[in-house]
């Protein structure tokens, strides 16, 4: 790995990845703060079961079930696929149609070299968002009366750290085979999405109930870390795939022309 | 000693007819040597082949004897490029995006970048954004002779340079010549080449049309004289000419086209009352402008 290029793109991405912190934050104090207030009031919703599993149980009444609803059913997932996606795409696939890349690529560095930085900035980016959440989930629960260790909280934001390494490693994937952002960013995004709908209808009926276990999702979600904690598995599967798609971005990208 | 650049059939086919097909040019070190051809010639291609930016569909090429394909860390090492389509990280200040490349590239010396910098009367510190085209190529310029390569392509390295830095980047150029070091650069006019090249290839369609000094192609140039005749010279005076290769009339004006000694010419027109000669030699643009053919 390129230790200035690793510097660099983390500094590329230093103020969005910082935004989106923040943000993140702040949505987990609003829910924790409103949780005595709504959350009691909602209760449990009684909804069929694809339809409670896409919310995350449904199940409003406890603090557990209401962040399992609000946000890690969702917005956590979301906003951690689009920093990784954001940071991967634009830092290779991004750089390359914006006509840069051929000035770095002047410079004597490997590509190999070049895209295992580009993908450890993206790990770094994906790691202070997952902190930022614990953070947050921390004093977000406290607000909300408490109700969730520590521990749990941590196992959870590790889940969603290597869910938004596994997207992000796609969107690597695809951004350096390719070159071209738009489609990486689908790519990436769909990926995401499919998962997350798979996770949640699939089980429905029974011939296609396997499919889950294709989805990214699933391995960040089934075990249900805020109450089970770190699933060794699950983390295990989703390693594979980041390590697996950041294989093809490497050996892709080291094979290909440049665009432009 | 190896070449400096060592192209054989060099090859890149994008299909429906573009490309680069067939390089074979030979760039001596220390020479600065002027690749020349209209816009989508393949000189662009060609830069960035000897890159590794792409790869080639067939033939190979070396830098300072060691190949593009495998040897190309050891190749970028040693050399400096300045990209056609210069782009740089638009937020960033220039001296950050210098600071980048220095650090990726691990030796550089920070006063040559400086006096490089003050030789350009380059803004450092402005957001790249904020920059015009001109005062970004000052900062591709600098990121190219900063580590002080012994060979530098250079795509297209005037364009948008005020007047002041194209001298100063003349200079440097000369200077860096005299080192022994090689600069290889492309361009799509005559006249950026003509001050610093000793030697010129000219692409066309993707295929090289010619590789000669400028002095050789001088010599084949065609040259004109400009008479003005006081009283009316007859058209068959200069056809009768075996050097003469066209005769243009514009009232009391004749323009004669010859190869070769203007004498002939001269003594054929001394018969007649003769108001003034002007010379309108073929520049060199014109020869380029033959070679170019449609395309220019």
């Amino acid at each position: 790995m390129s230790v200035p290029a690793f510097t660099f793109a983390v500094r590329l991405r230093l103020r969005s990845t910082l935004s989106a912190a923040a943000a993140l934050v702040a949505v987990l104090l609003i829910v924790g703060a409103l949780f005595p207030a709504v959350g009691d009031s909602i209760g449990k919703l009684n909804l069929p079961k694809g339809v409670a599993d896409l919310l995350g149980g449904a199940d409003y009444a406890t603090i557990t079930g209401w962040y399992r609803s609000e946000i890690a059913s969702f917005y956590g997932p979301l906003l951690i696929s689009a920093v990784a996606i954001a940071g991967a795409v634009s830092s290779t696939a991004g750089e390359e149609e914006d006509r840069i890349l051929a000035l770095v690529l002047a410079q004597p560095v490997t590509r190999t070299r070049l895209v295992a930085a580009k993908g450890a900035a993206v790990a770094a980016a994906v790691a202070a968002v997952a902190v930022a959440a614990w953070l947050g989930l921390i004093a977000g629960v406290a607000l909300g009366g408490g109700g969730i260790s520590v521990q749990h909280l941590a196992a959870y934001c590790v889940h969603l750290a290597f869910f938004g390494l596994a997207i992000g490693s796609v969107a690597l994937a695809a951004a350096a085979a390719t070159g071209r952002r738009a489609l990486a960013t689908e790519v990436a995004a769909a990926v995401a999405i499919a998962g997350w709908l798979i996770n949640g209808f699939a089980p429905l009926a029974d011939p296609v109930a396997w499919l889950r276990f294709l989805s990214p999702y699933y391995y960040y979600a089934h075990n249900d870390p805020l109450t089970q904690g770190i699933d060794l598995v699950d983390l295990l599967v989703l390693a594979a795939l980041a390590a697996a798609m950041t294989a093809v971005a490497i050996v892709r990208f080291a094979r290909r022309d440049l665009r432009g | 000693m190896t070449p400096a650049i060592l192209t054989s059939g060099l090859s890149k086919d994008y299909g429906s007819g573009r490309g680069l097909f067939g390089l074979d040019l030979e760039v001596e070190r220390g020479e600065i040597f002027g690749f020349l051809g209209p816009n989508g010639a393949g000189k662009s291609t060609t830069m960035r082949l000897l890159l590794d930016l792409i790869g080639p569909t067939s033939g190979s090429a070396s830098i300072l004897g060691l190949d593009t394909r495998r040897e190309s860390l050891e190749i970028r090492r040693r050399i400096g490029f300045l990209p056609g389509d210069l782009a740089l990280y638009p937020k960033l200040r220039g001296a950050d995006v210098l600071d980048y490349l220095a650090a990726l590239r691990g030796t550089v010396d920070r006063r040559v970048r400086d006096v490089l910098a003050e030789r350009f009367d380059a803004d450092l510190d402005r957001p790249v954004r904020e920059l015009s085209s001109g005062n970004r190529q000052k900062l591709g310029l600098i990121q190219a002779f900063m580590h002080e390569p012994e060979v530098l392509i250079l795509d297209e390295p005037i364009t948008g340079l005020d007047p002041l830095v194209q001298r100063s980047f003349h200079a440097l150029l000369g200077e860096v010549a005299a080192e022994g070091r090689t600069v290889f650069l492309s361009s799509h006019s005559l006249a950026e080449v003509e001050r610093v090249a000793r030697r010129v290839a000219i692409l066309k369609a993707g295929r090289l049309v010619v590789v000669d000094t400028l002095d050789n192609l001088r010599g084949v140039a065609v040259h004109r004289l400009e008479l003005e005749f006081g009283s009316p010279a007859p058209d068959e005076l200069f056809q009768a000419l075996p050097s003469v290769t066209e005769v243009r009339r514009d009232g009391s004006t004749v323009t004669v086209a010859f190869e070769g000694a203007a004498d002939p010419v001269v003594k054929a027109a001394a018969a007649y009352e003769l108001v003034s000669i002007r010379s309108v030699d073929d520049d060199l643009e014109e020869i380029f402008l033959r070679y170019y053919g449609d395309d220019a």
